[in-house]
């Protein structure tokens, strides 16, 4: 399991993990970190701020994401990924790219306010083809496949 | 052109055709690498991700015939965005002009643009009665995660392309031959 740290104000990664843990697409953190970039984390620092991956309100934000979203942001996408606490429960998204300017459009920043935080050690992951929303088992999205 | 059969079924072809001599059922589609609606560098098989693929090859965003099928497509993303299978549109349109058809339509699917034309000649898709946009032949092809053809559509005539209850079936023929188990453990 991949997990990033967030206390509101700072993000880890192991093995520095501080804060409330979340897991994240694992692809996120395993390969080449892009240096100067900006993280988006729309999640609160709290344990009771979560929602259930299945609620409209994040398949919707999903959607946004594939729909316009992620065009946005355009070469400027590092990464993205939904943060999740446990098999079924999210606690807001991630959203890491190269230019902050964008950020107060984030629309996961509607489950869970966004804070903006600098950040090193995220990796670039290929933006989802869409227009999948759903899980791959419990990865969270836009993580995982069932291939074998 | 009107293909019939699967991988396991064997390759058909039921008439003569404009397309590719190798893009039939069993062969193994070309993993493109062209940019997408934004611009980013993708290749077919990254988009697959593991998945069967609905692959459109469409005139482009002037064609009251594409702008037709396209919302059919968006019809169809409602239902495949749960059910791990995808779309994508293969145009000669900027990534640009893309970007903003695909937004109009509400598509939530990617685009790849062969502006460049690096493809079309390959794939012999080059409608060759169309001097003024050079477009590809609207064609579809639904595709195994590696690529394979399972079915081939000549869009050529609107009546030619897949419906949406023949893409259905064709995600759902090769979703039981790659999902594992398809049948639920006891």
């Amino acid at each position: 399991m991949t997990c990033v740290g967030w206390d509101g104000e700072r993000l880890t990664v192991a093995p520095d993990l501080a804060g409330r843990i979340m897991e994240i697409d694992p692809r996120c953190l395993h390969g080449r970190a892009v240096p100067g970039a900006y993280a988006h984390v729309c999640a609160l620092a709290g344990d009771r701020a979560r929602l259930r991956f299945d609620e409209p309100e994040v398949q919707q934000v999903r959607r946004d994401a594939m729909a316009w979203w992620i065009s946005l942001l355009g070469d400027s996408l590092v990464c993205l990924s939904m943060l999740a606490v446990d098999e079924s429960r999210c606690a807001g998204a991630i959203t890491v790219t190269l230019d902050p300017g964008w950020f107060e459009q984030d629309p996961f920043a509607r489950l869970f306010g966004g804070t903006g935080v600098e950040t090193d050690v995220f990796c670039a992951v290929a933006p989802p083809a869409g227009p999948v929303v759903e899980r791959y088992g419990s990865v969270p999205w836009p993580g995982g496949s069932f291939t074998r | 052109m009107a293909v019939r059969g699967g991988r396991n079924a064997g390759p058909v072809r039921s008439d003569s055709s404009t397309m590719s001599a190798d893009l039939h059922p069993g062969t193994r589609f070309p993993n493109l690498e062209l940019p997408d609606h934004t611009g980013r560098e993708r290749r077919l098989s990254e988009l697959a991700a593991g998945d069967p693929v609905a692959l459109v090859t469409s005139r482009g965003w002037w064609c009251p015939k594409e702008q037709r099928y396209m919302r059919e497509l968006c019809r169809l993303q409602d239902e495949f965005e749960v059910a791990y299978a995808r779309i994508v549109v293969l145009s000669v349109d900027p990534p640009e002009v893309q970007s903003a058809f695909r937004a109009g339509l509400g598509a939530r699917f990617t685009f790849l643009s062969d502006a460049e034309r690096r493809w079309i000649e390959p794939l012999e898709l080059l409608e060759r009665t169309d001097t003024t946009h050079r477009p590809f032949l609207p064609a579809g092809f639904t595709l195994f995660p590696d690529l394979t053809i399972h079915r081939a559509y000549n869009g050529y005539w609107y009546l030619g392309r897949a419906t949406l209850e023949e893409l259905r079936r064709d995600m759902r023929e090769i979703s039981r031959q790659v999902r594992d188990p398809w049948e639920p453990p006891a």
